[in-house]
């Protein structure tokens, strides 16, 4: 096996020895018909040729190959750029531009790529770039020479270092000098100079080059140990950081989750089964607005989340109103008995999406601005779960709005707490019990907005969160909205910061039996309510 | 004591205990003794059927007898099936032998692919039967009883306890999936041959585990009515209808309650000892919460407090699930969900618990003193409601 | 009082039996050939194994058009297991003894097939297991139309080695059997090609694990070391999206840490924007993407069965086709369904896969077959990198194991035997 890929790759070296050799002298539309060679590694030669050619087209070339648009045509096999015009294929020579007619699908081949070949395209793009115009690109050439740290870049390097006048763009330009020098053979005196560089650059990335320069001998690398040893220590300060940023975003997953429940469950005493069905009742409404979206408007794809959020709080609302009216309503007073009722329910509801949906994973994907990361000091920050915890709070302090400042807050505390007194006020409970359901059901539906940003959108959605949401509405206190969220956050961290140490199962466990344990201390939760109401 | 077995049972106990009597002794009998051609052959798959069905009967009684009697309603009780099923399981582990995969005469299979070197120490002495069949009922029991010192002691009630049962399954499947601790992990236990020296791929040996079934179920029985209608039973209802009264009565309520949960407890552990050689696996997905809610829903189904509602309760919903799942493979879900809707809207005291309201009320125009004590409707039962 | 005993016998058995016909031998009719379809339609598994049924019955569906089978026609008897393990060797025996099924297609996890294992073996009915797994078993009645690990894991490392560049590896499974079981073998086989022990980082996690920031973290952290990183993931079903949600948006890109995976195909994609992981690897035996006439034939059936035409195809549905059609000849070439005729049959059987190759049922029941390296393109299709020249050899037993580098499996006379030691000379394992 290991065998025939051995033999396969030096008989694709000889090949390149023959071939590519010649082509050191050869032009450059010679270079680009050999990026439709067969073997990987001829495109990649043609790749770094193409790059300190000096062809003022090959930055657009490499860029329509990284963007896939070079064909290979049946034909004549020439390699050609190709757009999508109609049904068909507008063609052109990729360095010249010129027309060359259109062509169905069937008569070209895509040019193939592989990581190799990207990281090539990259490097490439990196050196040609370094004096571009535009400071990003500029930025983004930097780090790229600094990813790569390709020696052939250095004589580029110097050339915009000598030209660059913005002092950010600097210091990133001679950092990726700096990768670049211990990348070679260069004078002990510049190799400690580019050391010094990294450890004031102190972060991963520069931990990852210093480390591959301790593995040497000599002055460099001891000064390369002991800035690895700095820029360690300072990393290990950053982790608790991240942990708690982890376990902040867990918590308020478990959050979301665990809202909707707190308002079935916790006020109204059902022991809802069904409440994670209704987060995947969420989590499907935002796949639908999805693929409306991509369908009909895909210019809307940014927004497709604010189109989900009031349609899964009205649709997941309206079936848990559904829900009470035909079935909790006659069982109230019998709380062990909703438990019964909703897991039918929520065998119902599954089997529902599996039929309607089939039983695959759907596709919910993240709009551009909830894609991606960025840096806090060395904590990275990923934009979706920063915005869900934002989400998380948003709700929670909603909630708090419309059950202490509305009417119908009012009246659902007033039916919670003494139905017939309620009742005799003139209070509609019927009418009251259902909208609190259908308000924490509304609740579950928009987490399931936010759960599909993370999660597998599937029909068992639901049930890999009901089991942590009782856990939380438990451990806070039934009843109690703050316990809700101290439990949520508090499991969070706890989870997050053992599981370093214990690993992703053996934390679980630990939380789960810590929470057994605390039950004992505080029988009633975190947060219990006091009062007569208790012994009911 | 043959006093109170007289007065514990009725003749509506006598007729169940004659029934599944009868399903004994007739079920093997005509598996072994009918040609397979003969139109009343009951096949060796209905018997295995048939004798899980008693287990999970087992099983629901215990949790009928804590949830009906004494009103703990535990979410966790397939965990102490679970862990019964494992004790027989790693019996039936060491009978294998040397006849596993790798062939090694002592070592289970997954643990020759552990490259493990010896037998951990806790699965010492599970190659003798007795011993096997002691940590069946000690281990959990035991558990039982550690869990219901801290939480009956510390007063845990109501739905706490409920899902803090829930979150003691759910930690020990999320432990037996780990593959280090040396139970096979996902995988669990499987592939077993002997039982007592028989093959469990024979059919005698089949027909003996659904006998020793029904005799686990009449003895478990037996003894939920005996202790129902002792004092004990009485104390025990009176805790579920006004704990606090019953305290302040003088009772050490805690005591009672520990002492019927670690009992409970013992019977599933039975009930997974002889549910595991008849499926043939035991793997920590028993642990999963959902089977023990499920086993919830049998009582609820078949009447909560009835003893008589447990067994029927488990016997048809799961052979609704088998019919369903052949029948009705695409929608079954539909079926089995709509039924625990049907009967929770329609028949709130479950089967045999309307069957018996409305026999009481016939009665009650015509008294009798045979007659036990009418179950109370599961609404008379708050202490276990959640606090509003 | 004979006649009493026989009355009461007859009564308690319409009793006790009941609802009768649901288990007792039903009878079936003689003019069809019944397949048996074992795949979770409900619970967890149904994700990946709904598929699977409908692809039996569009096959069964087929052959039936083509007239049948030994001038029967096949009858599918599809029940669902519902990813409940136990209820897997209920339902395999139901199949069998009551439906009298001539030959079962199912399974997915482990598990389930370690749960039907015995049952197939005492009822001797033979079963076609289309998934890729961990090897180390060899049964009589099972037929391994998935990959081996030799067939699957070791390829996929090479090409990483020799193509990649690749020093240091992340192993990082769900924990379960299959994935411990192939990082146990890449192990062993990375330390014998000279890779440190402090170059491998091995990770296991829960099924389902949804919040996987802390994993990824310490993964970006293990690749600053300054050597080349890949991670090999074994991360099974459901909790590989948000593993591959969590990995875009930390921005790891498949050009810096690239990933590769045999448990993650087109059906798995279907659920992901791929946009932000294009490049990261699979290895199978097949891809939907596999350009050729059969390929493109049977993918174009397969989206006017399902009336979907973004409909995907995947390697286990490429397995149950190989499987289904290796059956079909078996029967034919025996001249009977009965499970050890069938069984003399097909080993050496050979079919055409739908990646342009043969494929041929080995004596160890498993089958030739070739290994495919894939990137993940943005339309969520694999574009094919790498492959072997020819097909690979299932190996039961991997030669990287202690307790199972001697061991082979051949049905054939006389040695037939699933675990035949060559050291000892004996059938049945180690046998010490």
């Amino acid at each position: 096996m290991n065998l025939s890929l051995k033999s396969l790759l030096t008989a694709a070296w000889i090949v390149l020895a023959l071939a590519v050799s010649p082509a050191l002298a050869a032009d450059a539309p010679a270079l680009v018909q050999a990026l439709g060679a067969k073997s990987f590694n001829q495109k990649i030669e043609a790749i770094k040729q193409l790059a300190t050619s000096g062809e003022p087209q090959a930055v657009g070339v490499l860029k329509a190959l990284a963007a896939r648009k070079l064909y290979l045509r049946k034909s004549d096999k020439s390699v050609v750029l190709a757009r999508k015009s109609g049904k068909q294929y507008a063609l052109s020579r990729p360095l010249t531009g010129e027309d060359l007619g259109k062509a169905p699908k069937s008569a070209l081949k895509k040019i193939g790529l592989n990581n190799k070949m990207r990281r090539a395209i990259k490097a490439a793009l990196g050196a040609m770039t370094l004096l571009s115009p535009s400071e990003e690109v500029r930025a983004k050439a930097a780090a790229a020479v600094f990813k790569s740290r390709d020696p052939d870049t250095l004589e580029a390097l110097d050339a915009a270092l000598a030209k660059e006048t913005k002092p950010a763009l600097k210091i990133a330009l001679s950092e990726a000098r700096a990768a670049v020098i211990l990348n070679m053979e260069a004078a002990e005196a510049d190799r400690l100079a580019a050391i010094a560089v990294l450890k004031a650059r102190g972060d991963r990335d520069a931990l990852s080059v210093l480390k591959s320069v301790a593995a040497g001998k000599g002055a460099p690398a001891t000064a390369a140990a002991e800035a690895i040893r700095d820029i360690e220590t300072w990393l290990a300060f950053w982790s608790a950081g991240q942990n708690i940023f982890y376990g902040l975003s867990l918590g308020s997953v478990l959050l979301l989750a665990a809202i909707g429940l707190a308002i079935t469950f916790g006020v109204m005493g059902v022991i809802n089964m069904a409440h994670g069905e209704m987060i995947m009742i969420g989590a499907y409404v935002t796949f639908a607005v999805q693929e409306l979206i991509r369908s009909s408007a895909p210019g809307l794809f940014d927004y497709s989340l604010f189109i989900a959020l009031p349609l899964a709080f009205l649709l997941a609302a309206i079936v848990g109103m559904a829900i009470e009216q035909g079935v909790i309503r006659f069982l109230y007073g019998r709380p062990l008995e909703t438990l019964l009722a909703t897991w039918g329910v929520s065998l119902i509801l599954q089997q529902a999406v599996r039929s309607l949906f089939g039983p695959t994973n759907r596709e919910v994907g993240n709009p551009g601005w909830m894609s991606g990361y960025f840096e806090l000091g060395e904590i990275t920050l990923t934009y979706n779960r920063v915005y869900i915890m934002l989400f998380a709070f948003a709700v929670l302090a909603l909630l708090f709005l419309v059950l202490r400042r509305t009417p119908l807050g009012l009246q659902m505390r007033a039916v919670t707490q003494n139905r017939p007194m309620a009742g005799s006020m003139g209070i509609r409970t019927g009418w009251v019990d259902a909208l609190t359901f259908g308000l924490g059901s509304g609740i579950a539906g928009i987490a399931g907005v936010a759960l599909s940003q993370i999660d597998n959108v599937s029909p068992n959605l639901g049930q890999s969160y009901i089991i942590d949401s009782f856990m939380v509405v438990v451990f806070g206190g039934v009843g109690n909205l703050w316990g809700t969220l101290v439990g949520a956050m508090t499991l969070g961290v706890a989870n997050k910061f053992l599981e370093p140490y214990a690993g992703a199962v053996m934390g679980k466990i630990l939380v789960l039996v810590f929470i057994i344990l605390f039950i004992q201390k505080r029988p009633r939760g975190l947060f219990a309510l006091k009062g007569r109401a208790v012994e009911a | 004591m043959s006093g109170l077995m007289l007065k514990a049972l009725d003749r509506y106990a006598y007729l169940f205990l004659a029934l599944i009597a009868v399903l004994a002794i007739v079920v093997p009998l005509l598996n072994l003794a009918v040609p397979e051609t003969h139109p009343l052959h009951v096949s060796t798959y209905a018997v295995t059927l048939l004798g899980k069905y008693l287990t999970y009967a087992l099983l629901a009684l215990s949790i009928d007898l804590i949830w009906g009697y004494v009103g703990i309603l535990s979410l966790g009780h397939g965990a102490f099936f679970a862990l019964g099923g494992y004790a027989m399981g790693m019996y039936l582990m060491r009978q294998i032998g040397p006849r596993g995969v790798y062939g090694h005469p002592v070592l289970p299979d997954f643990m020759v692919f552990l490259n493990w070197k010896e037998l951990p120490w806790f699965w010492l002495g599970f190659d003798q039967f007795w011993f096997a069949m002691v940590m069946v009922i000690a281990v959990p029991a035991g558990l039982a009883f550690i869990f219901g010192w801290f939480a009956f002691r510390s007063r845990v009630t109501g739905v706490y306890l409920s899902i803090i049962t829930q979150a003691l399954t759910f930690a020990l499947m999320l432990a037996f999936f780990r593959n280090n601790m040396g139970f096979g992990g996902n995988n669990g236990l499987t592939d077993f041959k002997d039982i007592l020296g028989f093959s469990l791929r024979t059919d005698g040996a089949r027909a003996g585990l659904f006998i020793a079934s029904a005799i686990a179920l009449v003895l478990g029985f037996v003894l939920c009515r005996v202790i129902i209608h002792s004092r004990l039973g009485q104390v025990l209802v009176a805790i579920r209808d006004a704990e606090s009264r019953t305290r302040f009565l003088g009772y050490r309520v805690e005591s009672y309650k520990l002492f019927v949960f670690t009992l409970s407890a013992a019977m599933a552990g039975v009930a997974g000892a002889l549910y595991v050689p008849q499926v043939g696996i035991i793997n920590p997905g028993e642990f999963a919460p959902a089977n023990s809610i499920e086993a919830v829903i049998w009582v609820a189904v078949g009447g909560r407090g009835t003893l008589f509602g447990p067994v029927v309760g488990a016997v048809l919903v799961n052979f609704a699930k088998t019919y369903f799942t052949a029948a009705l493979p695409n929608v079954w879900l539909f079926a089995l969900g709509g039924l625990f809707v049907a009967v929770t809207l329609f028949l709130p005291r479950g089967i045999i618990g309307t069957m018996q309201h409305y026999w009481h009320r016939l009665r009650a125009k015509a008294p009798d003193g045979d007659t036990p004590a009418p179950p109370p409707a599961p609404a008379n039962a708050p202490a276990n409601e959640p606090a509003e | 009082m004979l006649n009493f005993s026989s009355a009461l016998t007859r009564a308690a058995a319409t009793a006790a039996v009941g609802a009768g016909l649901v288990w007792g031998s039903a009878a079936f009719a003689a003019d069809t050939i019944k397949v048996g379809i074992l795949h979770s339609l409900s619970g967890t598994m149904a994700i990946s194994e709904t598929t699977l049924k409908d692809v039996m019955l569009m096959l069964i569906e087929e052959q039936n058009k083509a007239g049948g089978l030994l001038g029967k026609k096949l009858e599918a008897v599809v029940v669902d297991p519902a990813s409940n393990w136990p209820l897997f060797a209920e339902k395999a025996r139901e199949l069998i003894s009551k439906d009298k099924v001539s030959a079962t297609f199912g399974c997915w996890t482990s598990v389930s097939r370690k749960s039907v294992l015995p049952v197939f073996e005492e009822l001797k009915s033979p079963l076609f297991y289309p998934v890729q797994y961990e090897g180390e078993e060899s049964s009589e009645y099972v037929y391994y139309t998935g990959a081996a690990p030799n067939q699957q894991a070791i390829p996929a490392v090479d090409y990483l080695m020799a193509e990649g560049e690749v020093k240091r590896w992340v192993l990082a499974g769900t924990d379960y059997v299959y994935p411990r079981t192939t990082n146990k073998i890449l192990k062993a086989y990375l330390m014998s090609k000279g890779v440190a022990e402090a170059d491998i980082m091995i990770n296991y996690t829960p099924f389902g694990h949804s919040d996987w920031q802390t994993i990824v973290a310490s993964i970006k952290k293990f690749a600053g070391a300054g050597k080349k990183t890949a991670v090999v993931s074994t991360i099974n079903g459901d909790a590989n999206v948000p593993f591959y949600k969590e990995l875009a948006n930390q921005g790891i890109k498949a050009e810096d840490i690239p990933v590769v995976a045999f448990s993650v195909g087109e059906e798995e994609l279907a659920g992901i924007d791929t946009k932000p992981l294009v490049g990261h690897l699979a290895a199978w035996n097949y891809f939907q993407s596999v350009d050729n006439e059969d390929n493109a034939a049977f993918v174009e059936k397969w989206k006017a069965f399902t009336k979907n035409p973004k409909r995907v195809s995947n390697d286990p549905m490429e397995a149950h086709v190989i499987g289904f059609k290796m059956w079909v000849k078996a029967v034919e070439k025996a001249g009977t369904t009965d499970a050890d005729a069938v069984g003399k049959a097909i080993i050496g059987i050979s079919v055409p896969n739908l990646s342009g190759g043969i494929a041929t049922m080995m004596p160890n029941h498993h089958l030739t077959k070739p290994v495919l390296i894939g990137e993940v393109q943005e339309d969520g299709q694999f574009e094919i990198v790498w492959q072997t020249p020819g097909t690979v050899v299932g190996d039961a037993w991997s030669d990287y194991l202690p307790g199972s580098k001697d061991l082979i499996s051949d049905w054939r006379a006389p040695m037939s035997c699933g675990n035949f030691n060559v050291k000892t000379g004996k059938c049945g394992g180690q046998g010490k």
